[in-house]
């Protein structure tokens, strides 16, 4: 059978002003209908533009200089425009990776669906909008008719990637494109997606391309693999095979890199030393050379080819990993050897350095012409948990549900509605905490409020922030030493040349050359200027810091830099992390604990090792199981506890127990009593009625004080969610 | 609805009190009472004229007290009575005005029907010789005085072409303006071009801005042909910044037709503006100010309501 998309050693140049980017150099790929091939690889690879080749949309200054591309049996290099039109949309249908960007926000998702039905199949208005409906409805979307006037604002993001998926399907076409289609949705999301994907795949026996960076979605959903570095393919197999026997040295650091859910967090990640080569002036010799661990003269002098095995397993390299080594973990375990062992930290659980107590977040919304508050977006509803001096804390949860606006009300960026923060044994809350005294009744006296603040900010020092994106949280303007220094000269330390000296250890210490404080910014690669970040976070040699997302925007390889640097700093200063992020994997590694938020509660918290191997919350089981891992054995034998639907408004959220409108196991009683918190272990707690394992009480305890403590969590208002139980607080007064 | 219609009401009423008093301080900084009847009636005008002429206007009256009788009148739709007229400010406006929105409304329709097809072709071609062009003409037009481009247009047309008038037709109402239809080209291209200079710049700027949005990708993804794309998703996405801007330059539309107005001679507010402040007609200055103030509100409104009409991610409350 003829491949559907046949691409054959395909050249794509980028040319820019004053260099050419030799994008994609000499790539072949098949596919076949009902087939899904999986192209991997990071950022700048030229995995995008190969998609973009073959639907001949390149951007400004792309060209296709040579090779061919097949879209069934018609050549479209070189096609006349009003032809190459006829195939996009029609032969070939594209997803691309944001849908809130990708789809035209002012116009009906009806009207963009049905454009291109009228376009490609010249039938009427009214057979076009059918057409619309009943792509919509293949794409689950609910009650299709009624949405074909919404605009995309109007959806969730989920219901949006549908309707580009819908899009890309109007007119049946043969060879479907999925530009790293679940990137910019959550991760319960993506299971969704993808099982869509996988299901119109096979119904309709299209060809599809699926892009991705992430080994895990390749994992589950590719029939074959190619890895992409540095515009060249260079190793490609059967799924199964791939990850089973991974021959190219690069595709197994890559993923030595991604910390996978068997993974000793005890280990230090693998991390592939140095960057990709500048794809302007590639070298004449095997590309990933510089930074491989197996090179050789030969491999620096010589450019190896993709080379075919028995098995159709083909690898670009001249000493391949041996094929012995079976599962991926092996790899990572294999590399991880030479790393570095980390001492187990021990903490203390009565040494609490930072308690936040009963938090509320609430943000008002106003209307009408005195600007009345109607009501309010429920961001954090009465979170508290404790975090131990030297530990790591992680907290996970999807986007919206106030993971970030918890980080940002404890470095004090956001002003509390309701709640205590305790940092260090001090009462910090107090200017977090809008028009209210700190301590009992009455008007403050303007002086000792001023000493207060500046008690406050003193205490502050010992609490920092690093941001998520490495790109927008430098300013562009500032020389990287005057970025460094801006903390102290703010907080009045040290003269001119002592912050100097600080500088230059700082850099050092987070792996820069103390010359990088004379440059700005933009010269730095993102993985760097992460660098930089946690840099001026740490200027002033705070106890405390928050990462919020520290590695999302950084790529694999780079990511695992990063978090290494984190770990390694930890250990040198002694600090304390609370780390936020959508990636319950590397919060896994990273943390010593856990909390799960959901919808503004945390559900569940506990032991990171227990709570990923045992959860006791349906919502963190769910979260769990939709993590995609880099092993398709388990990818694809695994049985799905997917969510239902999206997540809801905060601004009604549901009653009783907010997960009950998504989650499986829910009755009756979820929606009328908020469900109290239960203990499943030591420091394991979770917040459900149907709990996935028996409630046990706290180890190491009498009977009469499990009693003590457990009734005034069992007795509380349904108001109250606090997970920690506080044996100094009620628990004894009840005595 | 109803509160964005409301809180605009309010804001006009603001707007014309903050106007008319800054206006008021400053022709009382001018001349007041017996000087300022001088200035009016003559250097022979008789003590019995002046004081007549003041107790006519109420000039003997404190300031505030003369400004909130303007203002008790104001509310009842009077504007006064022209010092030198002999017609109600009410009367002048009603006449000029409809020959302004003629002038002011076709130069605006035809600054834009240039401005965004011109703005969306030099945006698509890009650094191209269209672009250049483009470039170039509203740099010329933008930078260039609106007095200097009329007496280059008359010098053109006029005086070595002799093709067109040099005089805006004279007339005292629309019909009157629209019989001499030759003589209104001038006075309406050379604001036009002003305009264009303006209105073309923020359209190439929006469309160029737009064209690289992923969305556009997305439609030609769909296989959509370029000039469909360009009218069906370009346009009116890159409408919605035009919308605001062309909204709020309204006013200033409006003052560069005084300029305009008194080159070609053409007899709309701006002309009477002019003659008004040669004369210390106060009443009029006034009249013509509270009415500025108002078309600027208008103007807010009408690009809040363009805005809302072109984005529907935009809703009023």
């Amino acid at each position: 059978m003829a491949p559907v998309l046949e691409i054959t050693d395909l050249r794509t140049e980028i040319r820019l002003r004053t260099s050419t980017v030799h994008a994609v150099d000499g790539v072949s790929l098949t596919v076949q209908a009902g087939e899904t091939v999986g192209l991997v690889g990071e950022s700048g690879c030229g995995k995008t533009t190969i998609g973009l080749s073959a639907i001949r949309l390149l951007p400004p200054g792309g060209h296709i200089t040579g090779g061919s591309i097949k879209i069934n049996g018609t050549e479209i290099v070189g096609l006349p425009d009003a032809r190459m039109r006829q195939i996009r949309g029609g032969d070939v249908g594209m997803i691309f990776q944001d849908p809130m960007t990708s789809l035209n926000p002012t116009m009906p998702i009806g009207e963009q669906i049905a454009e291109t039905v009228r376009v490609h199949k010249r039938v009427s208005h009214r057979a076009a909008v059918d057409r619309a409906v009943e792509v919509l409805d293949l794409v689950g979307m609910p009650r299709p008719r009624e949405r074909l006037g919404d605009f995309p604002h109007q959806l969730s993001g989920g219901l949006r990637q549908r309707v580009m998926i819908a899009m890309a399907l109007a007119c049946e076409p043969s060879v479907l494109i999925a530009d790293e289609p679940t990137t910019a949705v959550d991760v319960t999301i993506q299971a969704q997606i993808l099982g869509l994907l996988d299901r119109l795949k096979s119904e309709l026996s299209t060809a599809m391309l699926l892009i991705s960076h992430d080994m895990g979605v390749i994992a589950g959903r590719a029939d074959r693999v190619a890895v992409m570095y540095a515009g060249r393919v260079v190793e490609q197999a059967e799924t199964v095979e791939f990850f089973d026997h991974i021959r190219h040295p690069y595709a197994e650091a890559l993923l030595a890199s991604i910390p996978q859910p068997g993974q000793d967090s005890q280990r230090a990640l693998y991390s592939i030393p140095g960057n990709p080569p500048d794809l302007s002036n590639p070298p004449a010799a095997c590309r990933f050379a510089p930074r491989c661990r197996y090179a050789t003269d030969r491999c620096r002098t010589e450019d190896p080819r993709l080379e075919q095995d028995a098995a159709a397993h083909g690898y670009a390299c001249f000493h391949p990993v041996p094929a012995d080594d079976v599962r991926p973990e092996a790899a990572g375990l294999r590399l991880a050897a030479q790393a570095r062992l980390r001492e187990t930290r021990r903490t203390d659980a009565d040494d609490l350095i930072l308690d936040a107590r009963n938090l509320v977040k609430e943000y008002p919304i106003t209307a009408g012409l005195l600007q009345r508050t109607i009501g309010s977006v429920k961001a954090v509803s009465d979170v508290s948990f404790g975090i131990r001096r030297g530990e790591t804390f992680g907290l996970v949860g999807e986007s919206g549900c106030g993971k970030t606006t918890i980080g940002r009300l404890l470095v004090g960026l956001e002003r509390l509605t309701g709640g205590q923060i305790v940092f260090n044994g001090a009462d910090i809350s107090a200017l977090a905490t809008r028009s209210r005294p700190a301590h009992g009744g009455g008007p403050d006296d303007p002086a000792q409020a001023g000493s207060r603040r500046r008690q406050i900010s003193r205490l502050r020092r010992d609490l920092q922030l690093m941001f998520q994106d490495p790109y927008s949280s430098l300013d562009p303007r500032m020389r990287v030493g005057t970025i460094l220094r801006e903390p102290l000269v703010i907080q009045g330390i040290g003269s001119r040349r002592e912050q100097d000296q600080r500088v230059a250890a700082m850099l050092t210490e987070v792996g820069l050359q103390p010359a990088a404080a004379d440059r700005y910014p933009h010269e730095f690669s993102g993985g760097q200027r992460q660098r930089i970040g946690l840099a001026r976070a740490l200027m002033l040699d705070p106890k405390f810091l928050i990462a919020d997302e520290p590695v999302s925007a950084l790529d694999v390889s780079i990511r695992s830099q990063i978090l290494n640097l984190m770990r390694d700093l930890q250990d040198r200063h002694n600090l304390t992390y609370l780390i936020i992020s959508h990636d319950l994997a590397v919060v896994r590694y990273m943390a010593d604990r856990i909390g799960v938020v959901y919808l503004g509660k945390l559900v569940e918290s506990g032991p990171a090792d227990t709570v990923y191997s045992t959860p006791a919350h349906p919502y963190t089981a769910a979260l769990i199981s939709a993590i995609p891992s880099p092993d398709p054995h388990s990818e694809r034998g695994r049985n799905r506890t997917q969510v239902r639907g999206e997540l809801p408004s905060a601004v009604n959220p549901p009653s009783g127990c907010r997960f009950r409108t998504r989650c499986a196991i829910a009755e009756e009683i979820c929606a009328e009593v908020e469900p109290p918190v239960h203990s499943f272990g030591v420091d394991h707690y979770a917040s459900c009625h149907f709990p996935l394992q028996r409630p046990v009480p706290p180890a190491g305890t009498d009977g009469a004080l499990v009693r003590t403590q457990q009734d005034p969590i069992a007795d509380r208002p349904p108001a109250s969610g606090r997970l920690v139980p506080d044996t100094t607080g009620d628990a004894v007064a009840g005595q | 609805m109803t509160g964005f219609l409301i809180r605009r009401i309010l804001q006009a009423i603001i707007v014309v009190i903050g106007v008319t008093i800054i206006a008021f301080i400053l022709q009382n900084l001018i001349a007041t009472g017996p000087a300022l009847a001088h200035t009016i009636i003559g250097p022979r005008a008789t003590s019995q004229q002046i004081h007549e002429f003041i107790a006519t206007y109420g000039l003997n009256q404190p300031m505030p007290v003369q400004y909130w009788h303007f203002l008790w009148q104001l509310l009842h739709g009077n504007l006064g009575y022209s010092f030198k007229e002999n017609q109600s400010v009410d009367a002048i406006l009603g006449q000029q005005l409809p020959k302004d929105v003629v002038l002011v409304g076709s130069s605006l329709v035809l600054s834009l029907l240039i401005a965004i097809p011109l703005g969306i072709a030099q945006a698509v071609r890009r650094n191209r010789l269209v672009d250049h062009v483009g470039t170039g003409l509203s740099f010329l037009l933008y930078s260039m005085p609106t007095y200097w481009l009329s007496l280059l247009l008359i010098a053109a047309f006029s005086v070595s072409l002799q093709w067109l008038p040099a005089e805006a037709p004279q007339g005292t109402n629309v019909g009157q303006i629209l019989a001499d239809p030759a003589g209104l080209v001038l006075p309406i291209a050379s604001l036009t071009l002003v305009n264009y200079a303006l209105f073309s710049r923020y359209m190439r700027s929006s469309a160029i801005e737009n064209l690289a949005q992923d969305y556009i990708r997305t439609a030609r993804a769909k296989g959509l042909s370029e000039r469909y794309l360009l009218a069906r998703h370009l346009l009116r996405n890159s409408l919605i910044p035009v919308t605001t801007m062309v909204g709020l330059s309204l006013p200033g539309i409006l003052t560069a037709g005084l300029v305009t107005e008194y080159v070609f001679n053409f007899p709309g507010i701006g002309l009477t503006f002019f003659n008004a402040a040669v004369t210390s007609d106060y009443p009029v200055e006034l009249g013509i100010a509270v009415l500025v103030g108002l078309v600027t509100v208008a103007g807010n409104v009408l690009a809040d309501i363009g805005y809302a009409v072109l984005d529907p991610r935009v809703r009023y409350e």
